[in-house]
């Protein structure tokens, strides 16, 4: 008999202590879990457009714009670097994508390349020009700057991002294709066409355990 | 009868204690009841903020299993409350909802099978679904944001596409004519032609398909821009055949219009249809057929109500030989609009249109249900026998537990109790996306640039006046197009 109660006490004190383990632990767990990782560490989620495509996109395709011959031509031409303006990347595929990012990682290429003049686009004219108006107002004499001394791009990088989607269930592939162009602004001659693909494929479990 | 009357007497004590539990297992019907009918008097009231601040207050009624339920909910009110981006936002997350639940967990599932389908997370029907990318484009033609609005028509295309490849009912709901009617509209605004092409004539060929169901016919502006657009891109074959097709439609080119401002109004129509409880209460005894005939001559057959349901229960738990299975159904609320009549003021004149019915939401709501009622009655049927057995097992071991004295009477009363739970937790899913109109109804006008007073006035089906009358100022340009939507309610 008093194997048999200590048998029990045990077992009575061992579904306790799990018990009091699992609420310990239940206490321990956090909803949010947040790690620093390397901006340039890839992390596809969703298989939805990212900031991976965007960097990896740009860097790939300034670097191969600025290798072709129509900037050697230029420059041995005019003597001088060219004027790069970047201008719309219209979104014409399935997703919301933040073209504006694009843009953005596509004027530091640009900029950092040191190959071409990079100047301001369309948006960020307008508020330098603001700028400049207000100064006209404002500032002292000798600091203000000057209308009419804007430098003139020769050439615009626009282009546009598609998709291609086939789906069944549970499997997605999506297929981005990012088409850029530089076209000369004077002749409207488009001096070079660049092409990117992506080719993704999202894979979702119909049942869980 | 009277077998039956002797045995509601002896236990007559019982069913007090019952009869509170089973109300407490039947009460969670009314509030969505009376969240709805507060919804729906904000909405008449023209003051659908107001319904957007009830929804969010019942968010935790709404309850995790139904999430993306509260977010259509709430993304539509805010549309209409024109907060397009809140409604936007709202309804992307409800998007990426649906699209987690393609993902199906087995313990929410085995629950679900357990208890009733509404157990499960609500994922919206396949019209549903396709709504909430049809919501979020209007709230991005309404911002002019005609880049994401094409973002939302490709994914309706792509949604609709595997749709199409997914369901096995040549006649059923397969592809969205309204859908991609909209979408032709939104491509042909942002000068996309060939895509509007494309979307217009899918939408032709699909109100053609299900007319017969949906009840919706071709709307007479679609065969217009058949015209208009396939002249516009050169398609002489096919503009050709829509010209014998459509002999007596007057159209304008595609020159003339881009010259013009266009006004594209969307009337929502109506209130949404909703779902009942239908049940099928199935006596495995003589005694239990007695009962179940007198339950309902004594009215007991009004499941709306919850104490009705109740005592029902209670009844069926203690005769213990009832099995309840149940089944939803669709109750219209058909709108009284007829049509409405767009009026567009301005200095160079009076422009007028009819809208056309475009979505019937009360067909699309019963065909989906008629598609989906053998796999929801299947499953019904096999629960009722699981729940019946289960409740059979939990009698028995309790008579065994309690032993020999007390075992009987403990028996019956554990018998009864999990008998009358299966018997009260036995309900539908009768979720749908409520706050839906019962009609959409389009017209399309154009007019040449200016300022302009855009008033609209609903007739009803008996000729009078329906709702109150709307007007608005506008200012368009040559080329310009404006998206706008009305809310009648009647």
């Amino acid at each position: 008999m008093p194997e048999r109660r200590r048998r029990a006490s045990l077992g009575t004190s061992s579904v306790v202590m799990v018990l009091m383990g699992l609420s310990l632990l239940a206490g321990c767990a956090k909803e949010t879990k947040v790690t620093r990782i390397d901006p340039g560490v890839v992390t596809d989620l969703s298989g939805r457009w990212n900031d991976t495509d965007s960097q990896q996109v740009a860097e790939t395709m300034v670097k191969e714009a600025l290798s072709y011959p129509w900037l050697d031509n230029y420059v041995k031409a005019k003597g001088r670097q060219p004027v790069v303006v970047v201008g719309t990347i219209v979104n014409r595929s399935h997703e919301h994508i933040n073209t504006q990012t694009f843009v953005t990682d596509l004027q530091r290429e640009l900029s950092n390349s040191q190959k071409v003049t990079f100047v301001a686009g369309k948006g960020e004219r307008e508020e330098i020009r603001e700028e400049r108006r207000e100064q006209a107002v404002h500032a002292r004499e000798e600091t203000q700057k000057s209308a009419g001394k804007e430098l003139g791009a020769d050439y615009m990088m626009k282009g546009n991002i598609s998709t291609i989607l086939d789906e069944t269930d549970g499997t997605k592939a999506v297929f981005y294709q990012v088409d850029l162009e530089m076209i000369d602004l004077e002749s409207n001659v488009k001096s070079w066409y660049g092409q990117k693909k992506i080719k993704k494929v999202v894979e979702r479990k119909r049942m869980l355990f | 009868m009277a077998p039956a009357l002797c045995f509601m007497k002896r236990r007559s004590v019982r069913q007090g204690t019952l009869a509170v539990l089973l109300l407490l297992a039947t009460s969670g019907c009314a509030t969505s009841v009376n969240r709805y009918a507060l919804i729906d008097q904000s909405l008449m009231a023209g003051d659908p903020s107001r319904a957007a601040t009830i929804i969010e207050k019942a968010k935790d009624e709404y309850g995790s299993e139904s999430r993306v339920l509260y977010e259509m909910d709430r993304g539509l009110v805010l549309h209409l409350a024109g907060d397009y981006q809140a409604s936007n936002d709202v309804l992307e997350q409800a998007k990426d909802e649906v699209e987690k639940l393609y993902t199906r967990h087995l313990t929410t599932e085995t629950k679900a099978f357990l208890t009733h389908d509404a157990k499960q997370p609500y994922e919206g029907a396949p019209y549903e679904r396709t709504m909430i990318n049809v919501i979020k484009a209007l709230n991005y033609a309404a911002m002019q944001n005609w880049t994401e609005a094409l973002v939302e028509a490709r994914q309706i295309d792509d949604r609709l596409n595997v749709l199409a490849d997914r369901t096995s009912q040549k006649y059923g709901y397969r592809d969205d004519a309204f859908a991609r009617y909209l979408s032709g509209i939104l491509f042909e605004i942002a000068g996309e032609l060939n895509d509007a092409f494309i979307a217009y004539r899918k939408a032709y060929e699909e109100y053609r398909h299900v007319g017969s169901w949906s009840h919706v016919s071709v709307p007479a502006s679609l065969k217009e821009d058949l015209l208009r657009v396939t002249d516009a891109l050169h398609l002489t074959d096919e503009h050709e055949a829509y010209k014998k097709e459509f002999p007596n439609v007057v159209w304008r080119p595609a020159g003339e219009t881009k010259t013009l401002g266009q006004i594209v109004v969307i009337s929502y129509n109506g209130r949404s249809p909703h779902k009942d409880d239908m049940f099928i209460d199935a006596p495995v005894s003589l005694d239990a057929l007695n009962l179940v005939i007198l339950s309902k001559t004594m009215g007991n057959g009004q499941y709306s109500n919850p104490n009705r349901r109740a005592v029902d229960s209670v009844l069926y738990g203690l005769n213990g030989h009832v099995v309840r299975v149940a089944i939803p159904t669709v109750v219209a609320q058909k709108t009284q609009v007829a049509y409405g009549q767009v009026k567009a003021v301005g200095s160079s004149g009076t422009y007028t249109a009819t809208t056309q019915l475009v979505q019937n939401f009360t067909t699309l709501a019963e065909r989906t249900l008629s598609d989906q009622l053998p796999g929801i009655a299947v499953k019904a049927v096999a629960r009722a026998v699981v729940k019946y057995g289960m409740a059979e097992g939990v009698g028995r071991g309790a008579h065994a537990a309690a032993g020999k004295d007390t075992g009987p009477l403990v028996g019956i009363i554990v018998g009864s109790l999990a008998k009358a739970w299966a018997v009260a937790s036995e309900e539908a899913d009768k979720r749908s996306w409520r706050t839906l109109p019962d009609e959409i109804q389009i017209a399309r006008l154009w007019v040449p640039a200016g300022d302009y007073q855009i008033q609209m006035q609903s007739t009803s089906r008996q000729g009078g006046i329906a709702g109150r009358e709307s007007s608005r100022t506008i200012s368009i340009r040559g080329g310009e197009a404006r998206v706008m939507t009305e809310r009648v309610v009647p």
